[in-house]
């Protein structure tokens, strides 16, 4: 299946940055049919029909999680995660750059699905330019009245905030970033209650990604069967997919879900010219790998799953032969290490733990024992912790020790040398 | 009935030159009398005898103060009382030391416990046993007697030291000792083992 | 309504929404925890409060799950053995094992749980982290960071329980930190607390650094005498010194579990080098130590003269708020049997110190709607009083009222407020009156006096008062009070008087008048710990046991009868009040009541607070009629009379207008 451009539609030949541009090629009138023809309900149906997952990483079913929220608390918050930080996604930020106005439109379609009247869009602390480009494109909304009070006369009123974080990876998780934009610490909520029933300030929220708000748009525009008719049985839609690596051409490509792993790699060109497969990491950096006789599996949720691994945020990374796992292992490692919170015992400790003892098998400096405590301890502290964060350590880890234990193996010293401490 | 007598008494004489072959018999045989004082005898390896203090090569001592000998002590004859390391004058290396250190030598069963719980080898057991004095008070080991004195050589163990263990620690350091090193203590503290144990291991 | 779930096979029945934890402990089943704590509620952050339950895929926490019907629940069993090892192998990886110089090495949850759950080795080749030692987090405390497993419990402490959000966790990751935020010194009135609820040897006092190790502490459980809300606590004791006291954890209907820094730290004074132990007896300009004998024998030849030459309104006693009940009862009694009727516990600025009528349980304040604070602040006065006040505040949404005058009060009061709390400082009669007139028509009013001296209430109530005797019941003859005795004083017609730990020269509202009217007095006798402004005045000075010294009982300001247990040695030399009283009964040939007399339940009956008054009640007002104007509030942290505080801590000294530095005492 070749790329489909539906978010990605007009990137590098318009500027969408412009409103005037946007609105030529048919945006915000999505948002003034809403508000003008639908009830609330219908929006939610739409999203509900559609089968449209979250975008950010865990998939979580978007009609669904909106009809979490408590019918009797009016006072409601939609927050839209543009905090990606996921090692080797880069899609959220294309799209506030690129496409604002297209972001916006879908966090304002999204408010109205849950009938809350403050929205606010978390950008990350590194996203400087996109931050700048949705800010005026935000201003540019206002002055052509489409967020404020009493919208096209339906006596709606939404106002939308952005707010930028400081570069915190534990921002991106839900109840973290909640924290970081009520101004707190960024460390993430213990769960119950969740942000549904209490959220943003003690209110009940809605957190959606980027991507995942924008595609309330084209379903809006072509209907939710159109969009369940692309994709497979429960992964449904389209979805984009940031390749990186050992490719030639890496990017962002759009493609239906159901694509397989396959096709992705030629999509971005192919590896390079002599080099051989080793594994692909299809999910981000908290994923499994998966591996050459998985390739013909199709790029969706489940399959992912079954295969050991996650679609997470798509983010699509492509290790070939001449990639030294034990590098990239510590590397990876040493992100989840610096980025933990430091709140709950297995991630601050045993994170910090796994990336010194990776960091001395990076210097050749092993000691025996080493690869066992590495599958013993990255195990040990899965399932234990306080948010997702302390879990996304082990996957990848693993699925590359049992894959390429002689990597790992060879930086072990000789038990006649001397261990060094 | 005379010749009975004689023959008696001739048979006495026997016994008595038997009795006296063994006499002297013994005085051509190793003495095992030691001229005490003068000369010591040689100690099992792991004698337990006096206490001491040691310290470390810089001279700090090595006690710590976390009373765990007095806590393990069966016999509760030791008293620790903790204090802080001032910045400027620095007991032992570390944020504590021991502002008080006794040792009822009366009390003692001299099993060693103290030393296996001592986390820093700060109290160990010499092979010195001669501890008699005229008053019960004089058993009470404080710090000042406890503690080796630092001319008496720090760092080493009681037997790697120049001048050997000193014959009374700390009030009378200065008196020569009266143990003659050559002939004295050989291996009488466990790290001569344990050091002779592990180059054998190294050569093998 | 209650919830059956069953834990480790045994059935057990909860009121719903109870965190497992809690659940389990009704069962006897220990659950490990770090960062839960009762009183702050879960916070999920140690993980090794694991257990295991049927058909949930993971391990959860016990502290933050609730208890469910039909859940089954296992604590033990070799997953959550596993997960729980796990945790705490994370926990020892960067924990420096200097057990045998911390401070909490042989009461550590970290050890505790080490020992019973733990594998016993570890694979860490690597160094551990390096975080500052020792570093001075305040005049309290002491922190070592690199002990800390970041439970955040003193975090939380300093956020929900004492309100003053100072400490915050800084950085993040393994490299993270506790430090207050501003980098200022941690210091309010209860920062003591955060030694006992750190769970490692992280956080430790100044005063009890390095001085034991907990397996050679004696302990006893007795009260704090060192403010009216009589907190129970732990007073531990090695070879004799007094080295720390500890709160009680269940004391929920007096302290809640919590002490303040003057309770737990004000304790070094036991063993001042400055304490008297020897009668002092003034002869010419100076004073020279003489024997007990000797010391009865003058001052009880000085009360028979007294008597025998100008009456019994020429001898007079002041006292009893620092005294245990017994003490109180004696002395009133020993003085009534000889016909003198001058007796007084109010030798400062306070009037009153029972409520009376409405006298609330210090658990009522919790479920008041509107506090209102009518006088002096009770933050100093009375500080776990203050932070039960905080409690209601931030957990019951309780308004607080601090208001000058009752119109003020009322109109702050949330509409329909039904359960109102009134704290007064017992000290302007009038201003106390006026405050409960206005609230009288309140449905569930509790009133309380936040007294400075300990037993100020059980003073009254054993009769210390010139106008009733035990029980409140009226005096056959009605004395002067205190203030009326220094006025006979300065007139020259009191001969003898008799002071218990009481410091008039410095707390009473005209101190100066005091000590110039003690001049005229022939014969003063005062008890003292210390050489105090008033005991310095003195014709003779006894020496007396502090509280940590004897046994007996005392009431608190909601009238609690609480115990209070001899836990340290006084220096020899040194009597207790009753037992100089015993001894001055002998000289004027006095049967007290004996010992059986005096017991628990019998001043219990005598401590019932009758109904008949309120605040501000008319036989409480002097007999002098002027009262100066503009008197600064007596410096509370240095209480008075009995009482001095530790020099080592003045810089306890807590930063509000209303105090002095503690050090200027004496």
């Amino acid at each position: 299946m070749p790329v489909t451009k539906v978010l990605t539609a007009g990137i590098g030949e318009a500027d969408l940055r412009n409103i005037d541009v946007y609105r030529e090629r048919g945006g915000y009138r999505q948002w003034e049919r809403a508000v003008r023809e639908l009830k609330p309900g219908d929006v939610l149906d739409l999203a509900e029909k559609s089968g449209l997952r979250g975008r950010g990483g865990a998939g979580f079913p978007t009609g669904k999680k909106w009809s979490f929220l408590p019918a009797e608390k009016p006072l409601r918050y939609l927050v839209c995660n543009c905090d990606e930080a996921e090692p080797g996604t880069f899609k959220d930020h294309m799209l506030i750059a690129e496409a604002p106005h297209l972001v916006l439109e879908g966090i304002l379609l999204g408010s109205y699905g849950i009938e809350c009247h403050h929205a606010f869009i978390y950008i990350r602390g590194e996203f400087k330019r996109g931050y700048e480009i949705f800010s005026a494109a935000l201003d540019e909304a206002r002055k052509a009245g489409f967020v404020g009070d009493d919208l096209f006369g339906s006596g709606f009123n939404l106002e939308v905030t952005v707010q930028r974080g400081a570069g915190a990876y534990i921002c991106g998780e839900e109840t973290g970033l909640l924290n970081s934009l009520e101004g707190k610490r960024g460390e993430p909520r213990l769960k119950p209650p969740f942000p549904a029933i209490e959220g943003l300030y003690g209110m009940p929220t809605v957190v959606n990604n980027v991507e995942t708000l924008a595609y309330l748009v084209p379903i809006l525009e072509k209907g939710a069967e159109w969009f369940a008719s692309v994709g497979t049985e429960r992964s449904k839609g389209y979805k984009i997919v940031s390749v990186s690596g050992h490719v030639q051409r890496p990017g962002n490509y759009e493609v239906a879900l159901g694509t397989t792993v396959r096709e992705i790699i030629d999509i971005a060109g192919g590896l390079r010219p002599g080099r051989n497969l080793m594994a692909v990491q299809p999910g981000g950096g908290s994923s499994a790998c998966i591996f050459e006789e998985q390739l013909d599996l199709p790029y969706d949720y489940e399959n992912m799953a079954k295969a050991g691994s996650m679609l997470g945020s798509g983010a699509f990374v492509v290790f070939d032969d001449s990639t030294d796992f034990v590098k990239a292992a510590h590397n990876l490692v040493r992100f989840f290490a610096h980025e933990s919170c430091g709140q709950c015992t297995p991630c601050r400790e045993g994170g910090h733990w796994l990336e010194r003892v990776l960091e001395r098998l990076v210097h050749g400096r092993g000691v025996s024992g080493d690869y066992e405590m590495l599958l013993r301890v990255s195990g040990g502290i899965t399932g234990l912790n306080l948010c997702a964060l302390g879990d996304s350590i082990e996957p990848f880890l693993k699925s590359v020790l049992l894959r390429f234990p002689e990597q790992f193996r060879a930086r072990v010293l000789k038990a006649k040398e001397t261990v060094p401490v | 009935m005379q010749s009975s007598t004689i023959k008696k008494n001739l048979y006495n004489v026997g016994a008595i030159l038997k009795g006296l072959s063994i006499t002297f018999g013994y005085m051509f045989r190793k003495r095992p009398t030691i001229q005490y004082p003068s000369v010591k005898k040689q100690h099992a390896p792991r004698f337990h005898g006096l206490h001491e203090l040691r310290r470390y090569g810089d001279g700090q001592e090595r006690c710590i103060g976390c009373e765990l000998c007095s806590s393990a002590c069966p016999a509760n004859a030791i008293t620790v009382i903790g204090a802080e390391n001032a910045p400027g004058d620095r007991v032992s290396p570390g944020e504590r030391h021991a502002a008080r250190y006794e040792i009822d030598e009366l009390r003692c069963i001299f099993c060693g416990m103290c030393e296996e719980a001592c986390p820093t080898d700060a109290i160990v057991l010499t092979p010195r046993f001669e501890m008699a004095d005229y008053r019960r008070g004089s058993f009470i080991y404080d710090k000042d007697r406890l503690l080796v004195p630092i001319d008496a050589g720090v760092g080493a163990a009681p037997d790697e030291r120049p001048g050997g263990i000193p014959g009374d620690l700390g009030r009378v350091a200065d008196i020569k000792s009266t143990t003659d090193v050559a002939e004295g203590y050989s291996a009488t503290w466990r790290g001569e083992i344990l050091k002779t144990q592990r180059r054998g291991l190294a050569s093998q | 309504m209650n919830v059956n779930l069953t834990i480790d096979g045994v059935p057990v029945s909860v009121p719903k929404g109870t965190w497992l934890v809690e659940a389990a402990k009704t069962v006897q089943q220990e659950i490990p925890v770090y960062c839960y704590h009762t009183k702050l509620g879960p916070a999920g952050l140690c993980r090794v409060c694991l257990v295991d339950i049927e058909g949930m895929p993971k391990l959860q926490i016990a502290c933050n799950t609730p208890a469910a019907e039909g859940m089954v629940v296992r604590t033990r069993g070799a997953r959550v053995e596993a997960g729980r090892a796990m945790i705490l192998e994370l926990l020892l990886v960067n924990h420096p094992l200097d057990c045998p110089i911390c401070d909490k090495g042989g009461e550590c949850d970290l050890q505790d749980y080490a020992m019973a759950y733990a594998r016993g080795n570890s694979d860490v080749v690597d160094p551990k982290t390096r975080k500052p030692k020792a570093v001075d987090l305040g005049p309290t405390i002491v922190l070592d960071e690199e002990r800390c497993v970041v439970c955040q419990r003193c975090v939380r402490f300093d956020d929900i329980i004492a309100d003053e959000r100072q400490l915050v966790v800084k950085d993040r990751g393994a490299h993270d930190i506790i430090a207050t935020a501003t980098g200022s010194p941690y210091r309010h009135n209860f920062t003591g607390n955060v030694t006992e609820l750190c769970p490692v040897g992280a956080l430790t006092s100044k005063t009890y650094r390095f001085k034991s190790r907990p397996w050679d502490l004696n302990r006893t459980q007795t009260t704090c005498t060192q403010c009216a809300v009589g907190c129970q606590q732990f007073a531990d004791v090695r070879y004799g010194t007094l080295l720390r006291t500890m709160s009680v954890e269940n004391d929920d209907a007096i302290s809640d579990g919590w002490l303040c820094d003057r309770g737990r730290y004000n304790i070094g004074f036991y063993a001042s080098p400055d304490r008297l132990t020897q009668p002092l007896y003034r002869k010419g300009g100076s004073f020279v130590q003489i024997g007990w004998d000797d010391a009865f024998a003058l001052w009880g030849k000085a009360i028979t003269d007294a008597i025998a030459a100008k009456g019994t309104p020429s001898v007079g006693a002041i006292g009893g708020g620092r005294l245990t009940n017994e003490e109180a009862y004696v002395l009133q009694y020993l003085f009534r049997k000889i016909g003198v009727a001058n007796l007084d516990w109010r030798s400062g600025r306070q009037r009153q110190a029972t409520p009376g009528a409405n006298g609330g349980a210090l658990t009522d304040i919790e479920l008041a709607q509107a506090i209102v604070i009518a006088g002096e602040s009770i933050e100093e006065r009375a500080p776990v009083l203050w932070l039960r006040v905080r409690k209601a505040a931030l957990r019951g949404g309780a308004t607080v009222v601090h208001a000058a005058t009752p119109a003020e009060a009322v109109a702050a009061l949330p509409a329909g407020a039904t359960r109102v709390a009134l704290v007064w400082d017992g000290i302007d009669l009038a201003r106390g009156r006026a405050f409960a007139d206005a609230f009288a028509g309140v449905a569930e009013l509790s009133t309380y006096v936040a007294s400075e001296q300990g037993n100020a209430r059980g003073a009254e109530a054993m009769g210390m008062l010139p106008w009733s005797g035990p029980g409140y019941a009226a005096a056959r003859a009605r004395g002067r009070d205190a203030a009326g005795m220094f006025e006979d004083a300065r007139n020259g017609s009191l001969a003898v008087l008799s002071m218990f730990g009481v410091n008039p020269v410095r707390n009473a509202a005209d101190g100066a008048a005091v000590a110039q009217a003690l001049v005229k007095v022939p014969f003063v006798v005062v008890s003292e710990l210390f050489l105090t402004e008033t005991a310095d005045r003195a014709t003779l000075v006894l020496p007396a046991k502090g509280a940590f010294e004897k046994t007996g009982t005392t009431l608190n300001l909601a009238g609690d009868l609480l115990p209070v247990n001899a836990a340290v040695q006084a220096p020899d030399g040194v009597l207790s009040d009753l037992e100089m009283l015993l001894g001055l009964a002998a000289q004027l040939d006095v049967d007290l009541p004996r010992a059986e007399e005096l017991d628990a339940t019998v001043i219990e009956h005598m401590a019932h607070a009758p109904e008949d008054f309120g605040f501000g009640d008319s036989r409480f007002a002097s007999d002098v009629a002027s009262v100066p104007e503009d008197v600064p509030p007596a410096t509370i942290l240095s209480g008075g009379g009995t009482w001095r505080h530790d020099p080592t801590l003045a810089t306890l000294q807590v930063e509000t207008p209303s105090s002095q530095p503690v050090g200027a005492t004496a």
